[in-house]
Formats: C-alpha cells, structure tokens, sequence
C-alpha cells in the first residue's frame, strides 16, 4: 500500500514535472517566435551597414573553410556509401547522380547549418551575451539604439545572405568529392561522372537546398542573439548563453529541414 | 526635474525597492547613499526605464514612465561598471551619441569633442585611440564619465563616479561634476559610497535603506544629522565607537 501510493506521487510528480516542462518549452518556443518577429519589424532604417558588412566577413567568409572542408569529405563518403548500396542493385551508374541530390538537397545545407551554428551562433551568444551582463546593452539603450536593430538584425540578415552562399560552395566541393572517390576509386570516367552529376541535377534540388539553407541562417543567427540578450549573472551566465544557443540553432536546423523537405517535396 | 513616486521592484522572492519616493528640482543636485546591495543601482535603472519597475511612477524631463530611448537626448548616465563599447576605441565611445542620428557630427569634429571632454577627466589624448580594455578600472570609469557629459544633456547620473580612483582624481572628478551642476545648469543624480563626493557634489541627500528612502534632506543637514543610521554611515561609524 504504502510502497503503490509513493509510486503514484512519484508518477504524479513526474507528470507534474513534464507538463510544467512542456508548458515552459511552449513559453520558451513563443518568447523565441516573439523575438524572431521583432527582429522582423526591426529590418527598417536605420540600416548598420557597416555592421552588416563586417558580420557578412565574420559569418559568411569566415566560415567558409569549416563549411567546404565538411563537404568535401562528406561528399566522399557519401559516394562511397552509395556506390555500396547500388551495387546491391547493379546500378552503380546512379552514383554520381544521387550523391549529388543528396548532397545539395539535404547534406550540403543542414551539415553547413550544423557547422555554422557550432561556429556562429556560439560566438554571437557570447559576443552579445557579455555586452549584456557587462552592462553595455544598457548603454546603447541610453543611446537611444535599439539592441535588436543595431545587433540582431545585421547578424540575422548577414547570416540569411551568406548561409545560401556557403551551402553553394559546399555542394560544389561535395560533389567534387563524390567525384574524387568516383574516379580514383571505384573506376567511374571522369567526363562521365560529372555528365552523369549535370544531367539528373534539377534546378528545384539546388534552389530548395539553398532555401534551406538561407532558413537556417536566419535561425542560427536569432539563436544566437535570442540567447546572448538574455544573458545573465556574469562569466557562467555567458557560457550558459552560448551552450543554449548552440543547442537551440542545432535543434532547430534540424526540425526546420524536416518540415522544409516536407513542405519542397511531399507529394 | 527627475521624479520617482512610490517605486517597488523584487527579482523573483527578493524585493529590493518597497515605495522609493524622491524628486530632484531642475538644477539641482541629489546624492544618494546607501549600504552595499540596498538597491542603488537598481533605483537608477528603474528611473531610466532600463529595468521595468513593478509597481511607481516616474518623471523625468516632463516623460511619464520613460523608455531609454525617449530619454538619450535628455540624459547623460554614468553606469558602476563603466560599460564602455569594447569594441570601439575610447575617443568613439566618448563621440558615440555625437556620431549617430540625425544631427551627427564629421568625424574630425567628434573626435575634437571627445579629446577635450577626455582632458575633463584627466585623460590625455594619447588614450583616445586605445580600446576600453587596454584601461585601467578608474581611466575606464572616467571615460565612461566623459561619455556622459558628452554633447551636455541636461540631466545626468552618475552611478559611483569616484569608486576606484585615487584621492587626487577622485576630488577633481568631484569637481567636475560639481561644476557641470552650477555651471551648465544640469541636474544631477549621483550614487556614491565616498563621503567627500558627498561633501562636494551634494545640494540634497537621500539615503537607501531597506527598500525605502530612510532619511532625505540638504547636504548640511545630513553632515550633522543625529540620525544615529545615517550619522554611522557619515562618519564611517568612527564616533559610534562600533568596530
Ligand atoms: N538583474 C538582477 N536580477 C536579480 N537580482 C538583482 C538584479 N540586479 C540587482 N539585483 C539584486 O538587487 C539588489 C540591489 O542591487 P544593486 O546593484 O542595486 O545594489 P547597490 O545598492 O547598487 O549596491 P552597490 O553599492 O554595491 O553598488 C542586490 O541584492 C542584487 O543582488
Ligand atoms: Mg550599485
């Protein structure tokens, strides 16, 4: 008796626990569709161009390594793999075909978004997370500037430009993986390979990959400053800023690519 | 005029602020002392709108319940750390407001404005183009002054100005900021924990205690006040004979 009603308060309180849990996460989710649509209405002028310019170096150029070398060597794999599993099927001739749709519909931008927001989203969580508890968010709201115009909106739209860019130079640099492999080692000729990749590639594979990929931008950027101003308490409060906002775009890329490929490709 | 009617804030179960009533008249300047953690800089912040208060009103300037936008014309505001811009050189973190909006200035200008407003604290020219973290605390604190007299608002806090410098400059920053009251006119709200701050820069006290404004009168009055709470806090406790 006594051990059945302990079992009951615990499932009680668990289930406590997990709807208060899930009510926080809805509240959570709505305070970070709330923000998302203020840095909306804050795209007026105005504009930090210089800001923008300068995130557009920080994010997009800079991440270009990081993004290219994740292609190029998953572009490879990826031959590998499918060159294994059509085999199956003695239709090896699909190869270059497939691992480029894979490439540029799917692993192009969400390996690229991952990559970025390891990247980005980190380092403005903890750029603007250490203006807000240093106290300089305030200042600049004495200056009359508003910190989701001057911050946020540079490094959403400098994110949302350059993400598209980025996922296009990795689906170059995949494919040219796919293509390393496929001619030095599994015997494809190389003229083949890439009239093989060119034909079957259709404009809607690359346009929705880099559609996901601007989305992907955008939410690695809000998660980053969603979390750097909500930022407190010092040292610790930064590091949490910057482990939620990883988490958070990390999450969130992947959620959004499922409903993007739903929304591009269902049927 | 600088007004606060009845102002409540709590973080969570703390309640810091429980009905702060204080007004400061045009020109004149209001010191505000108080122990360590009593709120002082959260009543700045909540005068300034930069952290919403829960219950009060407050006036500033003629604008009822300001946001921080409304004010940044009004208002210049020293805040306890600094907060510099760090990744601007100090000469733009003086000129910031005079670089932006509307009525911005050429650069050249700017930087002329803020290397004079710079020798005001005692800073020479050659800081001007270093960045906030090659300072030390007191140059920080001292450019963050600079960058609240900049373009002389009529109204201005200052959040523990002298907290970190030495004797000699913490009196000619007294000095300062007693002369931009009687000189330009402005009017003042000053948190201080420096007993010559208050000698020199006050016209009015209040002091914070629990919440509460527990004592508010003219700075001659608090000096020989036997208000035995603020008498202790005058003079250090030394006459109390409390160790
Ligand atoms: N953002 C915040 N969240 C939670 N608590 C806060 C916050 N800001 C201030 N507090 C609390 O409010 C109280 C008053 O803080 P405040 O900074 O106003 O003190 P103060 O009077 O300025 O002290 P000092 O003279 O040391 O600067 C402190 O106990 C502090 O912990
Ligand atoms: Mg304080």
């Amino acid at each position: 008796m006594m051990a059945r009603t302990t079992a009951l308060a615990r499932a009680t309180a668990l289930a406590g626990a997990t709807g208060r849990g899930t009510a926080g996460f809805l509240g959570f989710l709505g305070r970070f569709a709330g923000f998302a649509g203020q840095v909306c209405l804050s795209i007026r002028p105005p504009f930090q161009w210089r800001e923008l310019g300068t995130q557009l170096v920080v994010i997009g150029w800079m991440s270009l390594p990081v993004v290219a070398l994740t292609a190029l060597f998953t572009g490879a794999a990826l031959a590998l793999q499918i060159h294994a599993g059509s085999a199956r099927f003695n239709a090896e001739f699909a190869v270059p075909s497939i691992t480029a749709i894979g490439m540029v519909r799917e692993l192009g931008p969400v390996l690229g978004g991952l990559m970025v927001a390891a990247r980005v989203a980190s380092s403005i969580a903890a750029e603007i997370g250490t203006m807000k508890v240093s106290e300089q968010i305030d200042a600049l709201r004495m200056q009359a500037l508003d910190p989701v115009q001057f911050l946020a909106v540079p490094r959403v739209l400098a994110a949302l430009l350059a993400m598209p860019v980025l996922v296009a130079a990795g689906n170059a640099l995949g494919i040219m993986g796919g293509y390393g492999v496929g001619v030095a080692r599994l015997g494809f000729d190389g003229p083949t390979y890439l009239r093989n990749t060119l034909e079957y590639l259709e404009f809607w594979d690359v346009a929705s990959g880099l559609i996901k990929g601007a989305v992907f931008g955008a939410l690695v950027a809000l998660a980053g400053t969603f979390h750097g101003l909500r930022a407190r308490g010092g040292a610790q409060g930064v590091g949490a800023a910057t482990k939620s906002a990883v988490v958070m775009a990390s999450v969130m890329i992947l959620a959004a690519n499922y409903l993007l490929t739903e929304l591009f490709f269902s049927a | 005029m600088i007004s606060a009617q009845d102002l409540h804030k709590s973080f969570g179960a703390k309640t810091v602020l429980r009905g702060v009533s204080l007004t400061v008249a045009p020109g004149e300047s209001l010191v505000v002392i108080g122990g360590s953690g009593t709120g002082k800089s959260v009543l700045l912040k909540c005068l300034l709108g930069l952290e919403p208060p829960d219950r009060g009103q407050v006036d500033i300037a003629g604008l009822k319940q300001p946001r921080p936008h409304e004010l940044a014309a009004h208002v210049g505001m020293l805040f306890q750390g600094a907060a510099l811009f760090d990744s601007l050189p100090v000469w733009q973190n003086v000129a910031f407001r005079l670089l932006r909006g509307r009525h911005r200035m050429p650069r050249g200008a700017a930087r002329e404005l803020a290397v004079e407003k710079l020798a005001r604290v005692g800073l020479g020219p050659e800081v001007a183009d270093l960045f906030p973290a090659e300072l030390s605390g007191g140059m920080q604190k001292r450019v963050g002054l600079a960058r609240a007299i900049v373009g002389n608002p009529p109204i201005l806090f200052f959040d523990e100005p002298t907290a970190g410098l030495d004797p000699v400059m913490a009196g000619r920053i007294n000095r300062l900021i007693r002369s931009v009251v009687s000189e330009a006119g402005a009017t003042a709200m000053t948190i201080t924990h420096d007993m010559r701050t208050l000698s020199d820069v006050a016209d009015k006290v209040a002091m914070l205690r629990d919440g509460r404004i527990h004592w508010q009168g003219s700075r001659d009055e608090a000096l020989t006040s036997r208000d035995p709470i603020l008498h202790e806090f005058v003079t250090g406790g030394a006459e109390t004979g409390e160790t």
